[in-house]
């Protein structure tokens, strides 16, 4: 008893120690791109490299908005991820829910058709899409970036595989309570969906934010430019701006932090636990 | 509250060539206000009738009518019908209180202040007053049961249906809520339709029995006319517990005769006239040791009741149950013989299981009577 009580705390010690490490080794890169946006960029490459924060992160922060207009592909990176985000959620759970819990015409073909589009690489669909964006003259639009993915794949597997954990009697109660279809789609499986809803949430904000290929090929006014591109503006022939592109990724990186934050509070383990009786 | 007719209801599942006939030929009326028991072995189309009463499935052919307006094509939500389901189905995400004014706040346009009360009123009707904050995870099964009836009740609907509403609780607690369910529905007397596959709770509970097999309607009666008058060997078999005591006879004049020498003349022998064989049916309640009985038999256990004592024993290669007397406890292997009254013998059809005689005598014996001839 007393020896296995001991293994039990070594175990736990070592564990603590591994995941220690790894959040270390974590943490390293984004400690070093805050202490690279507040030092001049002749600091950079000195040795031993610089470990302290400097006080010149306002400086870079004004060269950066001169030379690419950060701010704005800041705005345009959050209204296209955000509202890219909030379309994909609800289209994603309708259909997820339609392909959950009814019943109708070649629904499994067209399930597996959906899933199939997963292994198309986006390389694939970019010139179709763009001579089609050019045909109805939507490049340079927000709904040029945010339309084409927005019904996402991913996203439908996903909800229909959690959807189908809720159970028929429920909603079949709701229907003999008075709901309408859509009543049950919003007053019963969404609330019951939470968890799932938050981690495709996040699941669609990274993608979306991080987007680069698609945007790059759509979007080709600098004002329409999302953080990705402009960052690689940052990226020249003669010169990269080290400084600037490590105040842009530090700032870059708090909506997905926000976000992050934001959802968690909606992983509620076993949501749907006390509904029915097994 | 509603009459029902259900008219020539049929009903198949699957497709493509393989149809299943979950109900056929099914037709029935449940009377205004009056509680019905569908009982049955599993898969016998119980829980699919009610199911089509709800609106939650279409039939396949047949009407079902409410006071004679014609629901057969109206969905669940326009029939004005609640139903509590075998795993209470309450929502997860909702508290108690929300869980009960839900079909208020779809159905009907009253104020939040009026919906709270009515929700008040029935909580403290099913006991559960204290509980409206808590979420249906945090409630006991009992508990939850009673959320699933309150969100039935507040409504206030032409038709209850009930699909074995009791089957997840234990004993104890099933037995007091069935007295519960029989008190609120004479209290609020709503046509009520109850599907459960206990046969005990069926006679318990049902001002009228609906017996199910195979997707027909084998019988309706109340419980002591399909307990003594079944129309045929499946309904005396299935009710009555233990069930009744089967076997076949052969027939010579009015003389019976069955498996391990069992012999019995009729006294009345025109029901069997030009018959070569016969179904003999004995509940075994209606079975008492007696030297000489018809029935020989080897005792195989006893079981003990307390009350009384279950006798299982072997006639021939057929086995027969008796329930006697506490007092009696022969051992395994001792040869027994059990009589039985004319009265209490059932007879079926071999070929076609029609009941040819059950049981007959006086059902409805008055108190001073029985007073007088026990005394």
């Amino acid at each position: 008893m007393r020896t296995e009580t001991r293994n039990e705390a070594l175990w736990k010690f070592g564990a603590y120690i591994f995941l220690m490490v790894i959040v270390v080794l974590v943490l390293i890169p984004l400690y070093w791109m805050i202490v690279a946006a507040t030092i001049p960029q002749s600091e950079f490459f000195s040795w031993p490299p610089r470990i302290i924060p400097g006080l010149q992160w306002f400086d870079n922060f004004q060269a950066l908005q001169e030379n690419i207009d950060f701010l704005n592909s800041m705005w345009n990176s959050i209204i296209i991820s955000v509202s890219y985000t909030a379309l994909s959620l609800v289209l994603c759970s309708m259909a997820g829910f339609a392909f959950a819990k009814y019943e109708f015409r070649f629904k499994e073909p067209l399930f597996y058709f959906i899933l199939a589009t997963l292994v198309l690489p986006i390389q694939l669909l970019i010139i179709p899409l763009f001579l089609l964006m050019v045909q109805i003259g939507w490049t340079n639009s927000y709904l040029a970036v945010i339309l084409p993915w927005a019904a996402n794949p991913l996203g439908i597997f996903l909800m229909r595989q959690n959807m189908k954990a809720i159970p028929d009697s429920l909603l079949e109660s709701a229907r003999m309570d008075g709901a309408t279809e859509f009543q049950l789609y919003y007053k019963i499986a969404l609330p019951t969906m939470l968890p799932s809803l938050a981690a495709l949430s996040i699941i669609l904000f990274l993608n979306q934010w991080q987007a680069f290929l698609y945007p790059l090929v759509i979007l080709q006014d600098p004002q329409m430019y999302t953080i990705p591109l402009a960052l690689a503006e940052l990226v020249g022939q003669q010169r990269v701006y080290f400084d600037q592109i490590m105040v842009a990724t530090s700032l870059a990186v708090t909506p997905i932090f926000v976000v992050f934050l934001t959802m968690q509070q909606y992983f509620i383990k076993g949501i749907l636990s006390g509904s029915v009786k097994q | 509250m509603a009459t029902i007719d259900i008219t020539k209801l049929r009903k198949e599942f699957g497709d493509d060539g393989e149809q299943i006939v979950a109900v056929d030929d099914f037709n029935l009326t449940i009377r205004d206000g009056e509680f019905l028991v569908f009982v049955g072995p599993s898969g016998c189309g119980k829980t699919t009738t009610l199911r089509c009463i709800a609106g939650l499935e279409d039939v396949t052919s047949g009407t079902i009518e409410f006071d004679g307006r014609d629901v057969t094509d109206q969905r669940a939500r326009e029939r004005d019908v609640a139903m509590v389901f075998q795993n209470y189905a309450l929502y997860p995400h909702m508290t108690v209180r929300k869980n009960i004014a839900f079909p208020l706040r779809l159905s009907t346009k009253q104020s939040s202040a009026e919906i709270d009360e009515q929700v008040e009123d029935v909580a403290d009707l099913l006991g559960i007053g204290t509980l409206l904050e808590q979420k249906p995870r945090e409630l006991s099964g009992g508990q939850q049961q009673r959320v699933a009836l309150g969100r039935a009740i507040i409504r206030d609907p032409e038709v209850f249906l009930m699909d074995e509403p009791l089957s997840n609780l234990d004993a104890k607690l099933r037995s007091k809520m069935r007295t519960e369910l029989q008190e609120l529905q004479s209290e609020l007397d709503v046509t009520t339709a109850y599907v459960t596959h206990d046969q005990t709770e069926a006679m318990a509970m049902g001002d009228r029995i609906a017996v199910l097999n195979g997707g027909e309607l084998q019988q309706v009666g109340t419980a002591s006319e399909v307990y003594r008058s079944p129309t045929n060997e499946f309904v005396a078999s299935f009710i009555g517990s233990p069930s009744i005591n089967l076997f076949t006879a052969e027939v010579s004049g009015t003389t019976l005769s069955g498996p391990g020498g069992f012999e019995y003349t009729l006294e009345d022998g025109s029901l069997v006239t030009g018959r070569e064989s016969v179904r003999m049916g004995i509940r075994p309640e209606d079975m008492r040791l007696e030297a000489g009985g018809a029935v020989p038999s080897t005792v195989t256990v006893v079981e003990q009741m307390g009350n009384e004592n279950f006798l299982y024993a072997e006639m021939g290669d057929i086995d027969i149950t008796a329930r006697i007397e506490s007092v009696m406890n022969p051992e395994e292997g001792t040869d027994v013989e059990f009589g039985f009254d004319e009265s209490d013998l059932y007879l079926f059809d071999v070929n076609t299981s029609e009941a040819l005689k059950t049981k007959t005598g006086e059902t409805d014996v008055a108190y001073e009577k029985y007073i007088g001839e026990t005394t």
